[in-house]
């Protein structure tokens, strides 16, 4: 890896340049403290990478909330309408727990039988990751998911008056190599101040989760009524998991418009959600709320753990930020080890 | 005989393809031949990939499934009854029970197009089948894969030891393949006893009572000996303590369950229970592996 450095005062050109490897995303203020993730080729000046968290992470750039898989006449041999090509995008201002996330994704979508509509999306994706600062709400540090050594194009982290700039990818070259006047050789002292910061940023988290042997700890947990309190505070609206970036669940629905043209449609899902697990002839074989919340829990921590050796929680404090009713991951293990 | 199966699964390994195609929700048409009433309410549809090389190719392990597709009205996952070694037509053995199999029912005639994605799952272990005796127990529509294997292990005669199958219906017009059941055991090729819960007062020369009664009456080998089980929950919940008590180690009890398998393929996570997607990792499990994932077996 290639480490350099750019004046921050540069971060709008490069911005700029950027937009010649595809539309540029990034996080954008839309109220006060209200961050979204937004095309921002219309006025770069608009990128907020610094914000901590937007509400829905980038899983919407590879995999739309609702597109159409298959369409064609009704009952006929479909075909792929590319509905959920997007082209070639930029993800600008990614943190490390994102880039965690999206290599989740990836284990998921692009192992086994390979997901052609992530797929495509994915091969154009140029990721730019961006060093944050944890608030109460962030808890990567536990999750082992504060820091990235791949995953990413160009990772920027913020220093007094400059970047120091990670080359991840032979794209990240390409995007160094075609903009030489934004980016020199990093120097010892950038060295130095980014080692004090990574010291100082680890001091700065305050939200702390235990996963020590985990998996097992929910083992013994699973008839615990701690489900059952959960399952009467949550009310399964499914906000945890629209607004996680590890979540990815889908449902499929065949649609006929008039004219007898059919789409097989592809829609954002929740495992919270009442008829998830309902089988033909109306089986539901997670109808109580608390089943529902605890297989949440568990697949992300316990489920994940076993089958990939680690979980699928990657710390983002999102669903912590979201949850109306104010449940908090954190506390819920602290739970489930009789600590609260 | 000229066959061969696929490997079996490798879970979350390198990126492979469907035989259906490299797009793992893009079904390939195949053409209805034959449908056949089963029961009043299973039917027999019996397909044949309209690719012929396709239709030649196409191959499965017993116990694997398939999505069975109509656009704009659904699709469904559908266990195969029909065996590996007898390659070209593929059966599926329907239960009328939702939208799709309403549809299948009342609008899809012989000579009518449908799609198929697959083969999906991972199937029987049937490689560590051979030079044992099998013991199958079927429970309604369990019968459904469980003919698959049956035929397989019939086509295999000599490889496989006792071939026993104890299958369970509610009455005698629920029955499926009665006839071909029958005649097979008459032939003396496999060990077969049907029971129906109550015969009602209609003729039948078979046994009355619960399927799990039918294991007293069989001698059997457990240490040379697999079992595989399959029907619906409740039946799980009696069979399998009793295949325990028969002297069967867990790892020697497969059972194949059903769930909301909607993509196939691992991505959409309707079928997940604990760590197991049970269209990849499943249908079939041992028992061992089956008890130890919450919610499996027992809701």
């Amino acid at each position: 890896m290639q480490t350099l450095r750019m004046n921050s005062a540069l971060l709008p050109e490069l911005l700029e340049a950027l937009k010649e490897w595809g539309r540029v995303w990034a996080p954008v203020e839309r109220a006060p403290d209200v961050f979204s993730l937004e095309v921002i080729d219309d006025d770069v000046r608009r990128a907020r990478p610094e914000a901590l968290r937007t509400i829905v992470p980038f899983k919407k750039l590879l995999l739309k909330p609702r597109f159409t898989m298959l369409s064609g006449r009704t009952g006929e041999a479909p075909t792929d309408p590319l509905d959920n090509d997007a082209g070639a995008q930029v993800l600008f201002g990614v943190h490390a727990c994102d880039v965690h996330a999206l290599k989740i994704l990836d284990l998921l979508y692009l192992t086994d039988y390979a997901d052609p509509y992530y797929q495509r999306n994915r091969e154009q994706l140029v990721v730019i990751g961006y060093g944050c600062w944890p608030d109460e709400h962030c808890f990567c540090e536990s999750m082992d998911t504060s820091s990235v050594d791949d995953g990413f194009d160009l990772f920027l982290t913020p220093l007094e008056g400059r970047f120091l700039v990670a080359v991840g990818t032979s794209v990240g070259d390409d995007i160094v190599r075609a903009n030489p006047n934004l980016f020199e050789a990093a120097t010892r002292q950038d060295t130095r101040d980014y080692l004090r910061r990574l010291r100082e940023r680890e001091e700065a988290f305050s939200l702390e989760i235990d996963v020590t042997d985990l998996p097992y700890v929910l083992e013994l947990k699973k008839d615990d009524p701690v489900w059952d309190e959960l399952g009467k505070k949550c009310l399964c609206c499914g906000s945890c998991s629209m607004v996680c970036p590890t979540c990815s669940c889908f449902n499929v629905m065949d649609e006929v418009g008039p004219g007898g043209d059919s789409s097989r449609v592809r829609i954002w899902d929740a495992c919270l959600y009442r008829d998830y697990a309902v089988v033909a002839g109306g089986h539901n074989f997670r109808a109580d709320r608390a089943d529902r919340v605890r297989q949440r829990y568990y697949h992300k921590q316990e489920a994940f753990v076993r089958e990939f050796g680690m979980p699928s929680c990657v710390g983002c404090g999102r669903c912590i930020e979201n949850c109306p009713t104010g449940i908090n991951v954190v506390e819920v293990f602290q739970y489930v080890r009789g600590e609260l | 005989m000229k066959f061969q199966l696929p490997q079996p699964l490798k879970v979350r390994g390198a990126p492979r393809e469907l035989a259906t195609g490299a797009n793992p929700y893009q079904p390939a048409p195949a053409r209805v031949m034959r449908i056949q009433d089963l029961t009043p309410d299973v039917r027999l549809f019996e397909l044949r990939f309209s690719d012929g090389s396709l239709a030649r190719t196409f191959a499965w392990r017993p116990g694997q499934f398939v999505e069975l597709s109509v656009l704009g009205v659904g699709e469904g996952p559908f266990s195969l009854p029909s065996s590996p070694t007898r390659p070209g037509i593929l059966q599926l053995g329907i239960r009328r029970a939702g939208t799709l199999t309403n549809y299948l029912f009342d609008h899809i005639s012989e000579g009518d197009e449908l799609g198929i994605r697959g083969p999906l799952g991972n199937g029987f272990p049937v490689e560590r089948f051979s030079n044992h005796d099998v013991l199958m127990i079927a429970g309604g529509l369990g019968m459904v894969p469980l003919r698959g294997l049956l035929h397989y292990l019939l086509d295999l005669r000599s490889s496989v030891g006792r071939i026993i199958l104890l299958y369970g219906s509610r009455s005698p017009e629920q029955v499926l393949f009665r006839d071909e059941l029958e005649s097979l055991a008459r032939r003396g090729d496999a060990e077969i006893v049907l029971s129906v819960d109550s015969a009602g007062g209609r003729i039948w020369n078979g046994r009355e009572g619960v399927v799990t009664e039918l294991l007293d009456d069989v001698e059997l080998d457990v240490d040379r000996t697999y079992a595989v089980a399959c029907g619906p929950p409740v039946f799980y919940e009696f069979v399998l303590e009793k295949l325990v008590d028969a002297g069967f180690g867990k790892n020697r009890i497969f059972l194949s369950l059903e769930r909301r398998m909607e993509c196939g393929v691992g991505k959409c996570g309707h079928c997940a229970v604990g760590y197991t997607f049970t269209c990849l990792h499943g249908p079939v499990f041992s028992y061992w592996d089956a008890i130890n994932l919450p919610e499996l077996i027992y809701t």
